[in-house]
């Protein structure tokens, strides 16, 4: 890993960022086309930098270029998108093609739960609540982006941060242990000695070694739990305490009799 | 308005826990319905009657299918052109020319006598209004046609109707009814109408 | 070329061509059965007219469903409107993939499986590809931009997030009991037997996991007596009013390849997927290519039976009401089969999980107990508020006017 290829990375992310600002809904003329045409360079260069760079030539390499590919577009329609259906959408894909990636690296069990827990359930609540709070025409929340600049230029200067990090030359004893790490895992060699299935080995290491990261993260989903229950049984003062504000009998409009 | 007094609550009944679990209930129905299956499949006991090759049999007394104008025993129209059948026509579908008769035991014969199949309701009324049981509905119901025109249908096609069906269901009532007989006519009507006769 | 046509993956493929054709025209056949079903329920004849027997109505509905015209509104959100039937379709289709039909062949010496893939994961594969069938309800309910269609997506979607949850306990029931979740390994336990008679189908040990299965697998399908989404006389269509032709085709297809799926999934947790008993071909062992057609046959037999209770159900009761539908998740299910899974893991610690007295006496008591709470908290049918004002002196109770002396 060459310095250049690290300054490289870092110009593709300025790049891609100053795209992502392009395409994010403003008031205004449409900037769409010189949007499209940065990001789609970006993640082109972006992808072929770590296809010649970084990944080691295998036969899942092609999948994961795709798959990566599909997640990036998905996840910047997903803030770029109009409507807000369409976002929730988007969101769906990027699951189901990081499910993907994750397929790849032979985690199935993580895959699958990826996809029933965030697409199955919580994506589908969110379209729920979406289909019932819409409005007809597109309201001024989704049109406009809150704070675009900064958002986009803390996404990426992370993404930059992290990536250039990954990929320059280590110069620690431990970064080596780390880099080394990363390179075994580019998707050919560590692969090959893990056994078919890894179900059990997922489940023997979150009861054993994660125990209590696991203990922990379910007392927070209870007490979040318990919180929703607490939040939606809010009583909404009525009045007449609950009862229908006219007498009981007068239902409806008040017709004359004929 | 409505008023307290005229609303009824309903209570429902309340459920028991086996009534609550649904199963029992389910398994009821469920069994009903194999019973019905089983019939149908071994015992071959279905309703259905397989059109064009098997036909119902009708009741000849009272099945509201095509009109027909009946003939009397002469085998002239029995229609005297009362217009009562299109008075009590809830459709209008009756559309009658009257003319003097030619015949000497009437006044009014029909020189035109539309009906419209397809404005018909079949209700029967016309059968119900006609004084001398002129008009009657028959069994007779798969009705085609390939225009609007042709399923209006006029006196003579209403007679050959009856001509077809004389057989399957003869005239109800033959007799006239509301004239008199000859010999006492002349108690009743100014002499110069029976010179007529 | 042999090579390849003898491996694993040769035979994959091979399978998945195969398997596809036939669901295609099994799920057709599924819809002149109901048909058919539902006449000699109703004491009619159902479709004769095409074909002998009318065999050939199938054909003649899909051609109808082709040639006809394909309107799509002016008032839709049209991408989403052609996604939803495809989403739809697929989903229903690609559930196929992970079950086992016929245990193992041997093809040149080496065992290959009769399975398009095996994925360690077999279950939850199926249950995160179920899982995507929300969308296309849901996509087509919004899209159609009709509040009926609307309405029926909500409540599909309301419905099967409610139904997903006692589905995946039972589910869980049979993995503790059999400890593992790759399809064929919980097929193998099943195909021993209990001193030489029964054979140990899960259906012996968990009867109630069976039958609650089997209801809220009624409900992820949208079938009676829980198609709210579909509910004609309040909706038109529900999801689906605004589709014709192919598109309502696709809708009307996946409905009954997700039956088929689910009764496959219930045929191999609970009866034994592919496995009969006294039967020499279709045992573990026998790995002819006979053995495995017979093992299809049994197979494709307990899917169909499972098939004609489905469609016998449908015509026998009629549709719950919403709130009804949700209290019996929510107040009955959900707990039922968290009782059963709480026996389960209790009997598992205590080493008894394959013991049919242990499994049916805990069955019985979990039943017993809920019983017992649903008689403990007797409750209104339609659960009137109680702050409304009491019915005392006013009411008619079974017929009669309470208050009403005169």
């Amino acid at each position: 890993m060459t310095p250049s290829t690290g300054y490289l990375l870092y110009l593709l992310f300025a790049m891609g960022g100053a795209g992502l600002y392009l395409l994010l809904p403003q008031p205004g003329k449409s900037r769409a086309l010189p949007g499209v045409a940065l990001s789609v360079l970006a993640l082109a260069g972006l992808l072929s930098v770590l296809a010649v760079k970084v990944i080691a030539p295998s036969d899942t390499s092609a999948y994961f270029c795709l798959f990566s590919a599909i997640a990036i577009f998905g996840a910047s329609r997903v803030i770029t998108h109009r409507k807000p259906v369409y976002s929730a959408l988007y969101f769906v894909l990027v699951v189901i093609s990081v499910a993907a990636l994750l397929v790849l690296q032979r985690a199935e069990f993580l895959a699958v739960a990826l996809i029933i827990v965030y697409a199955g359930a919580i994506i589908v609540t969110y379209l729920f609540v979406i289909m019932l709070a819409q409005q007809s025409h597109e309201t001024v929340y989704d049109t406009r982006a809150r704070e675009p600049f900064f958002a986009v230029l803390v996404g990426f200067v992370l993404m930059a941060a992290i990536t250039g990090k990954a990929v320059e030359p280590a110069t620690t004893s431990e970064a080596k242990i780390v880099t080394a790490q990363f390179a075994q895992q580019n998707l050919a060699g560590a692969i090959e000695g893990l056994p078919e299935g890894n179900t059990a080995d997922v489940a023997a290491a979150l009861l054993t070694k994660y125990i209590v990261v696991l203990e922990i993260a379910g007392v927070l989903l209870l007490v979040s739990m318990v919180g929703a229950v607490a939040l939606s049984r809010k009583k909404i003062p009525v009045e007449g305490h609950g009862l229908p504000t006219r007498p009981l009998g007068q239902i409806g409009k008040e017709v004359e009799p004929f | 308005m409505i008023r307290d007094e005229d609303i009824l609550e309903l209570e429902e009944p309340k459920l028991s826990a086996a009534e609550r679990l649904y199963l029992p209930q389910i398994l009821g129905g469920m069994q009903t319905t194999m019973v019905h299956l089983g019939k149908t499949l071994l015992a071959n006991k279905k309703m259905t009657v397989q059109y064009p090759e098997e036909k119902r049999t009708l009741r000849l007394e009272n099945y509201r299918g095509i009109h027909r104008l009946n003939r009397d025993e002469k085998g002239r129209v029995a229609c005297v052109a009362c217009f009562m059948c299109a008075t009590a026509c809830p459709a209008h579908c009756i559309h009658i020319e009257a003319e003097e008769s030619p015949w000497d035991d009437r006044e009014k014969y029909p020189a035109k006598f539309d009906l419209d199949e397809l404005r018909c309701i079949f209700c029967g009324m016309c059968e119900e209004a006609c004084p001398v049981d002129a008009i009657e509905l028959t069994p007779h119901y798969d009705v085609v046609g390939r225009s609007r025109d042709e399923m209006i249908l006029d006196k003579e096609e209403l007679l050959s109707i009856y001509d077809k069906t004389a057989d399957v269901k003869p005239r109800k009532n033959p007799r006239i009814t509301g004239y008199p007989e000859v010999g006492n006519r002349s108690e009743q009507g100014p002499s110069d109408e029976g010179e007529g006769l | 070329m042999t090579e390849f046509l003898t491996s694993q993956f040769g035979v994959s493929i091979i399978l998945a061509g195969v398997v596809f054709g036939i669901l295609q025209g099994a799920v057709a056949y599924c819809i002149y059965f109901e048909r058919k079903i539902a006449a000699w329920i109703q004491d009619r004849c159902g479709p004769n007219r095409v074909g002998p027997a009318g065999l050939l109505q199938p054909l003649a509905d899909g051609g109808k469903m082709i040639l006809k015209e394909d309107v799509i509104p002016g008032h839709v959100d049209k991408n989403l409107f052609v996604l939803a039937p495809a989403i739809m379709f697929i989903v229903a289709f690609v559930g196929f993939a992970a079950i086992p039909w016929g245990g193992q062949l041997e093809l040149g010496g080496k065992l290959v499986s009769i399975q398009v893939a095996s994925p360690d994961i077999g279950l939850l594969y199926i249950l995160g590809v179920a899982s995507m069938g929300i969308y296309g309800v849901v996509l087509g309910g919004w899209s159609s931009n009709n509040k009926y269609s609307l309405f029926g997506a909500i409540r599909a979607t309301a419905q099967m997030l409610s139904y997903e949850i006692p589905m995946g306990l039972c589910i869980l029931v049979i993995v503790l009991t059999v400890g593992a979740i790759r399809l064929e390994d919980i097929v193998l336990p099943q195909t021993a037997y209990w001193s030489d008679v029964i054979p140990k189908w899960n259906v012996f040990l968990h009867p109630l996991a069976f039958i609650v299965l089997f209801v809220t697998m009624l409900a992820e399908a949208n079938r009676t007596p829980f198609d709210l989404a579909e509910a004609e006389q309040e909706l038109v269509g529900g999801f689906h009013t605004e589709y014709s032709a192919l598109k309502f085709g696709m809708f009307f297809l996946a409905e009954y390849a997700s039956m088929i799926t689910s009764s496959a999934l219930l045929a191999v947790l609970f009866l034994g997927g592919w496995h009969l008993p006294w039967i020499p071909w279709a045992q573990p062992e026998a790995t002819g290519i006979a053995a495995v057609i017979v093992k299809m046959l049994v197979m494709g037999g307990k899917i169909a039976g499972s098939l004609f209770v489905m469609m016998w159900l449908r015509w026998t009761l009629p549709r719950f009401r919403f709130d009804q539908l949700m209290r019996l998740a929510w107040g009955g299910l959900i707990p039922f089969t968290l009782g059963l899974f709480v026996l389960t893991v209790g009997l598992l610690y205590f080493d008894k999980h394959q013991s049919p007295l242990w499994t049916l006496g805990g069955n019985a008591v979990v039943l017993v107990l809920t019983l017992a709470v649903a008689g403990l908290s007797r409750r209104d049918v339609t659960g009137r508020p109680a702050s409304l004002p009491s019915l005392e002196g006013r009411s008619l109770t079974h017929g009669r006017l309470a208050g009403d002396v005169s």
